[in-house]
């Protein structure tokens, strides 16, 4: 059954077992990744919004009025529709609100990239620890990711920003770590677990290595993959609930984000007047969002071969 | 009259690395109420022959010469509504045990009389669940466990609702692929038994597709050997196990252990499986052969008749 | 495992999971910086009216002794009287309850099921034009921002072309009227609950889609459908008998996992369209320093979550055979 179910091709026979051939696979991942044309979208998509964020330390270097936060145009006060002087237009006390989009693609990949990151580091840590150590600690820190994972984070910070005050934007990146790292710790346990019991785990043991220097060793860049691949998925969670945060009022109030700009247009009754200054930000949103989702569904493909073109199946 | 004659059938896969010929000029025919085993290593081909005769091919093969007739009609040449009509009416598959043949959200007894009803018009729900009732007594599997659903079942088990399943619509050919591999022995035993009884009660033909000679030796009539996608011998039973001619043949009787001889030295034999995307010109045992010359390497082997009824493809039988 | 058994496990981890959450948000309210007092106590409350309240809720006492008052208080609904509306959390809460379930339920099941079916669709007919339109909108619609959309909505359906009342759930009109009959009354509240169902809905029903689409594919590559070929089957019932119902298994647990990020966006929708359901008077409460309601709503939705949980673990314990024997 098994021979024209799935015909490949492998040269299985003549690859050596290395552990980890850290560039040999980039380069290989590369060439498949390039093949993929939702991750040429992703990646040019990324590419223009991290120009973006780039260019943000340029407007109010060329004249103060173009600062997203204290920027006010002197001669105009209240929310203009685009023109030469200000690309989008200006928000209802004159700022100029290309300058504030382009801020907020400043923030977006900061705190994304941050809150990504963190929660990457908490959860692979946690998840090799539980999958590796397994028994009472294990069944801990799973039901400790569990009672995390059934919170809504949002309406967590929330709560948490009625207690002690507004948030800063460093305060909401933390938190957000801290309540995402569950997901991606299930999925390293898992990936723990099926390498404990391979035959480079036990030889490690047999010649006298440490736990600490096998999880770190040996398990984690076998892990590490896996959890790249879910920091993408991270990083778009943590900038959508910025933005719900900020659209909310509870966010950073010295930070221009694209949800800050929205709240702003919501609150002081201008969305419906004015088009040029609540379409950009939730459009910025949403495809910083769909091209960090490309980027990790063509990285899936890298990852993991059985979803690749190049194995002839049904 | 043959029940199905297979003329000089080839099928092959599209795939990246290039099109991959899995199945080449094989031809055979079986009489209604015989039996054929097709025995190979694994990538011979043998699936792929099963696959092509239920039309079950996917969609990246193709078959790109031959015919298969049954009941003097190409099976290849018929739309899809007919094959849809033919099959598990007249041709049914038992699949291996081990896989997940059975869908685990519907109990057993549902899903054979689905087939039944599928090819029925005619009969009630309620006379299918009785004809279920008299398969699972065929196959002896206890009624109290008719609606259960199959992760109840042990492997046997399975294996004989796999068999109920495939006699459901009385065909008159029987592909059976694999059917006791992941099986332990006992079972195996009984699942032989089982498919040699149906086979002499009911006078249905079987195919019966295995990599394992010994098991095909118990149940068969003819025998046709296949590797790299050709058949390289083909016989009666007694003829190829007495006298096998292709070396082929004799590797795979002599990589068996016997309970009467004593065993001096296990055979196996060498080499990597053939290349089947660029197959070579020659013979294409040639580098596993241990009898091979160079003619062999250089002109593909013809059919050399032994007796009426046994043919191997070499140059050195002789 | 037995169903009966497997609901009663389920149940006593949400009990336990539900308790811990009590417990945390006793201690984060406690400890935060600032006077405990001041957040439970309304400072413009009268000096009885104060000190009757801080000995029903135990804040003069030990903290261990505290914390045995708030179960009993929590238990017997006492959740304290809001700031702002100046009432009793409990009939607050009573009765936005009723709202956020309308308005939450109906936007799961209808997500839920219209993104499998077009999922189920989508796989059959992969690689064509179908299927690449139906991937590409939900893609398209889940990566939305839901704030946005909902603005959007409104501003399109409700502003613009007027179709659709652009906040709130009720048109006071109606309900003020003695003579509205029912349908009247539950017509309107349809009507108001077009656009946030609409929102919510496009945001949500994308990730069940493509979802249900990769597992219908991975399905369709078992041996069980082979099967189901082999026997001579109609494509269309191998399709809706035999691989959906396995396909649709795994988007059943989905909807578990996705309850919490869900129940966040009927929060903000709540907020956007003026939805007076428990999200709402959440992002309020917060606002306003309410801390009671705050509390309170907070507890709510956390229960809502797990109840929601155990639901799906239980229907999903009932779909599929290999747990329910």
């Amino acid at each position: 059954m098994t021979e024209n179910r799935s015909i490949q091709i492998s040269n299985d026979n003549k690859r050596s077992p290395k552990k980890f051939p850290t560039v040999e696979r980039f380069l290989e991942g590369w060439s498949v990744y390039k093949e993929n044309l939702i991750g040429k979208i992703g990646l040019t998509l990324l590419v223009i919004f991290a120009l973006m964020a780039l260019c943000s330390f340029f407007p109010p270097l060329i004249d103060p009025m173009y600062h997203p936060m204290t920027g006010v145009d002197p001669d105009i006060s209240h929310s203009t529709s685009p023109s030469w002087r200000h690309w989008l237009g200006t928000d209802f006390i004159g700022r100029d609100i290309f300058c504030q989009l382009l801020a907020g693609a400043r923030i977006a990949f900061m705190v994304g990239i941050s809150a990504a990151f963190m929660s990457i580091f908490l959860g692979t840590i946690i998840g090799m620890i539980a999958g590796y150590t397994g028994k009472v600690v294990d069944t801990l820190l799973m039901r400790l990711a569990d009672m995390i994972m059934v919170m809504p984070t949002l309406l967590v910070v929330l709560i948490l920003s009625s207690l002690f005050g507004q948030l800063n934007i460093w305060t909401i990146v933390l938190l957000i770590a801290l309540f995402r790292w569950p997901g991606v710790s299930r999925v390293i346990r898992a990936q723990t677990l099926s390498l404990k019991e391979r035959p480079f785990i036990e030889a490690a043991k047999v010649t006298g290595a440490s736990h600490f220097r096998i999880i770190f060793r040996h398990i984690m860049p076998n892990v590490l993959p896996l959890s790249l691949l879910y920091m993408t998925f991270r990083v778009t969670s943590a900038i959508i609930i910025e933005a719900a945060l900020a659209f909310l009022g509870f966010g950073d109030p010295s930070t221009v984000s694209w949800g800050m700009m929205l709240q702003w247009v919501w609150k002081t009754g201008h969305m419906f007047q004015a088009p040029y200054w609540l379409l950009p930000p939730g459009i910025c949103i949403s495809l910083l969002t769909l091209s960090f989702y490309m980027l990790g569904r063509a990285m899936e493909e890298v990852l993991d071969p059985r979803l690749r073109k190049e194995i002839a199946q049904e | 009259m043959a029940l199905l004659t297979v003329k000089n059938l080839s099928v092959g896969y599209h795939t990246r690395k290039g099109f991959l010929k899995s199945v080449q000029g094989v031809s055979f025919a079986l009489d209604q109420g015989k039996s054929l085993g097709l025995v190979g290593e694994s990538g011979c081909g043998k699936t792929t022959i099963g696959m092509a005769l239920m039309g079950l091919l996917p969609d990246n093969a193709s078959v790109t010469d031959g015919m298969i007739l049954f009941e003097d009609q190409d099976l290849l040449k018929m739309s899809k509504k007919e094959i849809r009509q033919v099959r598990w009416k007249k041709v049914a598959m038992i699949f291996q045990a081990a896989m997940n043949a059975l869908n685990p959200v519907h109990r057993v007894s549902e899903q054979i009389s689905e087939a039944i009803l599928a090819h029925d018009a005619d009969i009630s729900e309620k006379a299918a669940m009785k004809q279920v009732e008299s398969l699972f007594d065929l196959v002896g599997i206890p009624l109290d466990r008719m609606r259960d659903y199959p992760h109840h079942y042990s492997g046997g088990m399975k294996q004989r609702a796999i068999i109920a399943m495939a006699l459901a619509c009385h065909p008159s050919l029987i592909i059976a692929d694999e059917p006791t591999t992941a099986l332990d022995v006992i079972v195996q035993d009984q699942i032989l038994s089982a498919i040699k009884d149906f086979q002499n009660r009911l006078k249905i033909s079987v195919i019966f597709i295995s990599h394992d000679i010994a098991v095909v030796a118990d149940i068969c009539d003819n025998i046709g050997i296949m590797f790299a996608g050709q058949l390289v011998e083909y016989g009666r039973i007694e003829e190829v196990f007495d006298a096998p001619m292709h070396p082929y043949t004799k590797s795979l009787l002599a990589s068996y252990l016997t309970l009467d001889k004593d065993v001096i030295q296990l055979n196996s034999y060498l080499g990597e499986t053939p290349d089947l995307i660029n197959p070579a010109k020659g013979c294409r045992f040639c580098e596993r052969c241990s009898v091979a010359e160079t003619t062999c390497s250089l002109m593909a082997p013809e059919w050399v008749e032994i007796s009426p009824t046994h043919k191997a493809l070499c140059y050195q039988c002789k | 495992m037995e169903i009966r058994k497997f609901v009663f496990k389920r149940l006593i981890e949400i009990i336990v999971i539900f308790f811990v959450i009590l417990t945390v948000l006793f201690l984060l309210f406690r400890l935060a910086p600032g006077d405990p007092v001041t957040r439970m106590v309304d400072p413009t409350m009268t000096p009885e009216d104060a000190a009757h309240l801080i000995a029903q809720l135990g804040l003069d006492q030990p903290i261990w002794l505290q914390y045995i008052y708030y179960l009993k208080n929590f238990f017997t609904g006492n959740f304290g009287i809001s700031f702002h509306y100046g009432v009793t959390v409990f009939s607050i809460i009573l009765n936005r309850l009723p709202n956020t379930i309308l308005l939450f339920s109906t936007s799961i099941l209808l997500s839920a099921f219209v993104g499998i079916f077009l999922g189920k669709i989508a796989s059959w007919h992969k690689g064509e034009k179908t299927d690449t339109w139906m991937t590409l909108g939900a893609l398209f619609c889940h990566t939305l921002f839901l704030p946005w959309l909902a603005l959007i909505m409104i501003w399109i359906f409700g502003f613009n072309i007027g179709w659709f009342p652009l906040n709130g759930m009720i048109s006071p009109e109606i309900w003020l009227d003695s003579s509205s009959g029912f349908w009247l009354k539950f017509l309107d509240v349809a009507h108001h609950m077009v656009l946030p169902l609409a929102t919510l809905f496009l945001i949500h029903f994308g990730s069940y889609l493509l979802l249900m689409r990769s597992s219908m594919l991975d399905t369709l590559k078992e041996d069980y459908i082979l099967t189901a070929r082999a026997k001579g089957l109609e494509e269309k019932v191998i399709r809706n008998q035999h691989a959906a119902p396995n396909a649709a298994l795994p988007v059943v647990t989905s909807v578990g996992i996705s309850l919490a990020f869900s129940l966040s966006g009927g929060a903000l929708t709540e907020t956007v369209f003026s939805w007076p359901g428990i999200g709402r008077e959440l992002v309020f409460a917060v606002s306003n320093s309410d801390y009671p309601l705050a509390q309170a709503s907070f507890l709510l939705i956390a229960t809502v979550v797990l109840i929601s949980n155990l639901a799906v673990d239980v229907l999903y314990a009932y779909l599929d055979p290999r747990i329910k024997y």
